[in-house]
């Protein structure tokens, strides 16, 4: 059972994947993407990583893609782009494709077949509050005690990117004009 | 037999060489865009992998701290895209080749 | 208060002079004249007092000035007979040649760097007098070939001036080439360069003069000499130095810094070999003959006294290499008195002649200006080595001295007695000729015929170096009467250097029965001289009769055999064109090899790695993928 669902969300993510860098609509390719990220989060279920795959969804197929949205309809590109690949390009990454995937399947030929640990608790045991578990409560753990500063430091991050996003996105008005830049 | 860890490790690395075509590949700077998302979507997945079949939270942590700076990363990249929209009235790739000797 | 302090205070009181001159004083030219003078006269008080107090003892205090490892560098006092009499020497003519001075630069406008000069120089020959070590004397050695630059170039407006004076510190700095290899190969011979050490080490252990080691260092010791006391090859610098005032050449480069050579060798005489003597007797020797012929082809009157100057210098070094330092150190001292009263003679002259130094431009002198006449009549008397006269004792000495080595080691020194004498009769011929040209007949100019005699400054100097100079050799040789009595003005701590060897050197004379020959020989020759010229001179209107009679002889002499020219073609030749090659060479390798390879192998490195920036970001992904194949590789340990 589990394999089956395993094999069908794997398939599911990788053709998602593959129609995102092909499809020559952007918007298309957005909705893809979106299909790419949800077999991902199932993986992570798959995986007993519940909580991760509740903050993918949520994070990344609602937040960042609907952002990406956003975007790509702002620019009103004229999805006119003609896709045309040189027979180099092509090539090119086709030979990259292949090195980079054959890498990775040959990589994953080091670990054990089908050796499968068994299911993790929902608590981590006392002996060893860092072992993998399912609940939020692990998560926030380890968070909150082995990698407190990370947590701070990213607080600061998404501050700064705040911050970042706000001063890239100001209207400069066009020099020689004597109207301030914060002006409507 | 239930999928391993060679299993998920396969997927992981098959989606990112997917995302590293894509990079190559397209002309868009918003689909370019994308297609990193895709990269690191793929090193999130083997960390879980990893995180779980060695049983220790440490790679789950780290996941949940690339989840968020990739939301950051792609807001600060997505307002860097349109500002420089803006000033060139492109998205090419191609044409965007100022910063050469 | 004790010797060390006064001997401090001789040394330090012209630098604080010098000091106090340059800082304050450069625009107050008499404010900077009274100060020169009364520190010379204070330096002259202070010098005999330091010599009458000395029980005689040498006297030797250094202090460690720098250390480097186990050589300290000391500077100090070394107090004996030789530096007393030099002491004494020194600050005496100095002293009345800077009142002269301030006669003769009283229409100067830039008195104050003169006598800022004068106080320096002097400073810097009271340091070599007082020094300990070699060292601390070759530093004070160069500091007085700077004050000799300095002065010569006083009038720098002049091409003449700064020429001769760039002329005479090259010149000396070749010379202070081989002393500084002296220096350091003796430091690593002897393992010691304090003066008193190397006397001990010499004394105690002979054959440590008879290696090859011991001769090099003689030979490059007496560069250092040959440099500064104008001997041959280096003598080209003197005459051309007479480009500087009278004052300076009488004080400099008659009296004190060339015979700064000869106290020198007096000094080392213990670390020269026979070999380093024999060369400096004929050099010396030949030097004082030619040098005394070519006086006989001058006009100017100052270069004619710097031949002469040449010309003692090399009676000094034969006295030297025939094994007398103790002779030569007695005629430096006489030479000291009647070339200074010439010199300021000559410039008692040339001052109310309007600065006109040909000798054929006056004429008549005497009469107008007696006290200079008297006075350099006097002195060319003395030089002229006339019995009862200064010179005639120190000069008639080293005469017999040559005579005895040539009867005692061997006939071929009788040539150097040959020379000698005939130097002396040249002496005679070119000092008759100076006076009989210049201060008898009728004026031959408007400026000779309305001279008048200098000022009281001029005139005392004169007068009193004048009197020395007549009297000065007859108070040494009877010195039994004078002692006690004249030992304020001549204290025997200074004369006892010489007043032994002088009367052995009579006594061997008497017992080889040559004496009194020898003397009349002398005394014939000195008289025959004086006569000679005054009849073929005598009667000189317009110019030269030599040069009307014998134009080529004249020539000769009055170039000087060419030396000049031969060095002047030297170095426009040859060494030019070795500085052009060398000059090739440093283009060539370090301009164009070093210089601009490295930029060009910078610039092409720049060329090459700006390629990478194509702007395109699939080409960036590219070299990434690159990148990460490589470290792929590398983890997987393929290489």
């Amino acid at each position: 059972m589990v394999t089956i669902v395993f094999y069908f969300f794997s398939t599911l993510t990788l053709l998602a994947a593959l129609f995102v860098v092909v499809n020559r609509n952007t918007v298309n390719s957005a909705m893809c993407m979106i299909v790419a990220f949800v077999g991902v989060a199932a993986l992570f279920v798959l995986l007993q990583a519940y909580f991760l795959a509740m903050l993918q969804i949520v994070v990344y197929a609602g937040a960042v893609m609907v952002l990406f949205l956003f975007i790509i309809m702002l620019l009103d590109t004229q999805a006119r782009e003609r896709v045309r690949f040189g027979r180099a390009d092509i090539v090119a990454g086709a030979v990259a494709f292949i090195c980079l995937a054959f890498g990775a399947v040959w990589l994953a030929r080091h670990y054990p077949v089908g050796v499968t640990p068994p299911p993790a608790p929902a608590m981590p045991p006392s002996d060893n509050p860092l072992a993998y578990a399912t609940s939020a409560k692990a998560f926030g753990y380890g968070l909150f005690t082995r990698y407190l500063l990370p947590f701070q430091v990213t607080g600061f991050l998404l501050l700064i990117a705040m911050v970042g996003v706000i001063l890239l996105s100001k209207r400069l008005p066009p020099p020689d004009s004597g109207v301030k830049p914060d002006s409507p | 037999m239930t999928p391993g860890l060679q299993a998920y490790l396969t997927v992981a690395g098959i989606l990112f060489a997917i995302g590293f075509a894509g990079v190559l590949l397209r002309r868009n700077t918003l689909v370019i865009y994308m297609c990193l998302e895709l990269m690191l979507s793929a090193t999130t997945l083997a960390l879980v992998a990893f995180s779980r079949f060695n049983g220790t939270m440490d790679g789950a942590l780290f996941v949940f701290f690339i989840i968020t700076v990739a939301a950051a990363e792609v807001s600060v990249g997505l307002a860097i895209i349109v500002a420089l929209y803006r000033r060139r009235h492109t998205i090419q790739v191609d044409h965007l080749n100022y910063l050469k000797f | 208060m004790d010797l060390t302090t006064v001997l401090a205070t001789i040394l330090l009181l012209p630098l604080a002079s010098a000091g106090f001159i340059t800082l304050c004083l450069r625009r107050r030219g008499y404010a900077a004249a009274a100060v020169s003078v009364v520190v010379g006269f204070v330096l002259m008080a202070l010098a005999l007092v330091a010599v009458l107090n000395w029980n005689g003892q040498p006297l030797h205090r250094s202090w460690e000035w720098i250390r480097f490892g186990n050589f300290a560098y000391t500077m100090g006092f070394y107090f004996d007979h030789q530096a007393a009499l030099m002491l004494l020497v020194v600050t005496f003519v100095a002293g009345w040649i800077q009142l002269f001075s301030v006669g003769y630069m009283d229409d100067d406008p830039a008195k104050g760097r003169f006598f800022g000069g004068l106080s320096i120089f002097m400073f810097s020959i009271l340091g070599i007098t007082l020094a300990d070590n070699l060292i601390m004397l070759f530093v004070f050695w160069e500091l007085v070939g700077f004050s000799s630059y300095m002065l010569i170039a006083h009038y720098y407006t002049t091409d003449f001036a700064n020429m001769a004076s760039k002329k005479a510190f090259i010149v000396n700095r070749i010379g202070d080439f081989g002393f500084i290899l002296g220096i350091v190969w003796c430091y690593h011979y002897y393992g010691t360069v304090d003066l008193e050490a190397l006397r001990n080490l010499t004394h105690l252990n002979a054959p440590l003069l008879q290696t090859s080691a011991a001769v090099g260092i003689g030979l490059l010791l007496m560069c250092g000499f040959i440099g500064k006391s104008a001997q041959f090859p280096l003598q080209v610098w003197l005459t051309d130095a007479m480009a500087g005032p009278t004052p300076v050449s009488a004080l400099i480069h008659a009296a004190t810094m060339v015979a700064a050579g000869i106290y020198f060798l007096a000094r080392v005489y213990f670390l020269l070999p026979p070999f380093t003597l024999h060369w400096i007797m004929w050099s010396g020797a030949l030097m004082t003959a030619f040098a005394g012929l070519c006086a006989l082809g001058q006009t100017d009157i100052k270069k004619s006294l710097a031949y002469s100057t040449l010309s003692h210098l090399g009676y000094m070094a034969t006295a030297v290499g025939l094994g007398y330092p103790e002779l030569a150190l007695f005629h430096m001292a006489m030479h000291a008195c009647f070339k200074a009263t010439l010199f300021l003679g000559a410039g008692s002259v040339i001052h109310s002649c309007h600065h006109e130094q040909d000798i054929y431009k006056m004429g008549g002198l005497f009469r107008r200006m007696p006290i200079t006449g008297l006075t350099f009549g006097a002195a060319s008397l003395a030089i002229a080595a006339i019995p009862f006269f200064s010179g005639s004792y120190s000069k008639d000495t080293i005469i017999t001295a040559a005579f005895l080595k040539g009867m005692n080691e061997g006939p071929q020194y009788y040539l150097v007695y040959v020379l000698v004498l005939f130097a002396a009769l040249c002496t005679a011929l070119y000092m008759g000729r100076l006076f009989c040209v210049a201060f008898l007949g009728q004026p031959r100019s408007e400026h000779a015929a309305h001279a008048h005699e200098s000022s009281a400054f001029m005139t005392i100097p004169l007068a009193v170096l004048g009197f020395l100079s007549v009297v000065a050799g007859w108070v040494v040789y009877h010195w039994d009467w004078a002692q006690g009595r004249m030992n304020w003005v001549m204290p025997s701590a200074a004369t006892e250097v010489f007043v032994p060897t002088y009367h052995a050197v009579e006594t061997l004379a008497a017992q080889a029965g040559v004496g009194h020959a020898l003397d009349l020989v002398a005394i014939a020759l000195a008289v025959a001289g004086l006569v000679g010229a005054g009849i073929f001179y005598g009667r000189a209107r317009a110019g030269d009769p030599l040069q009307a009679r014998a134009p080529g002889v004249f020539q000769v002499l009055e170039r000087h055999g060419w030396f000049d020219d031969l060095y002047d073609w030297y170095v426009a030749k040859v060494q030019q064109c070795a500085c052009e090659m060398a000059a090739i060479g440093d283009l060539l390798i370090v301009k164009f090899v070093f210089v601009q390879g490295t930029a060009a192998i910078t610039g092409l490195t720049g060329a090459l790695l700006k390629r990478v920036h194509v702007g395109s970001l699939h080409a960036y992904v590219y070299w990434f993928l690159g990148g990460v194949l490589l470290f792929w590789a590398f983890a997987l340990g393929w290489f």
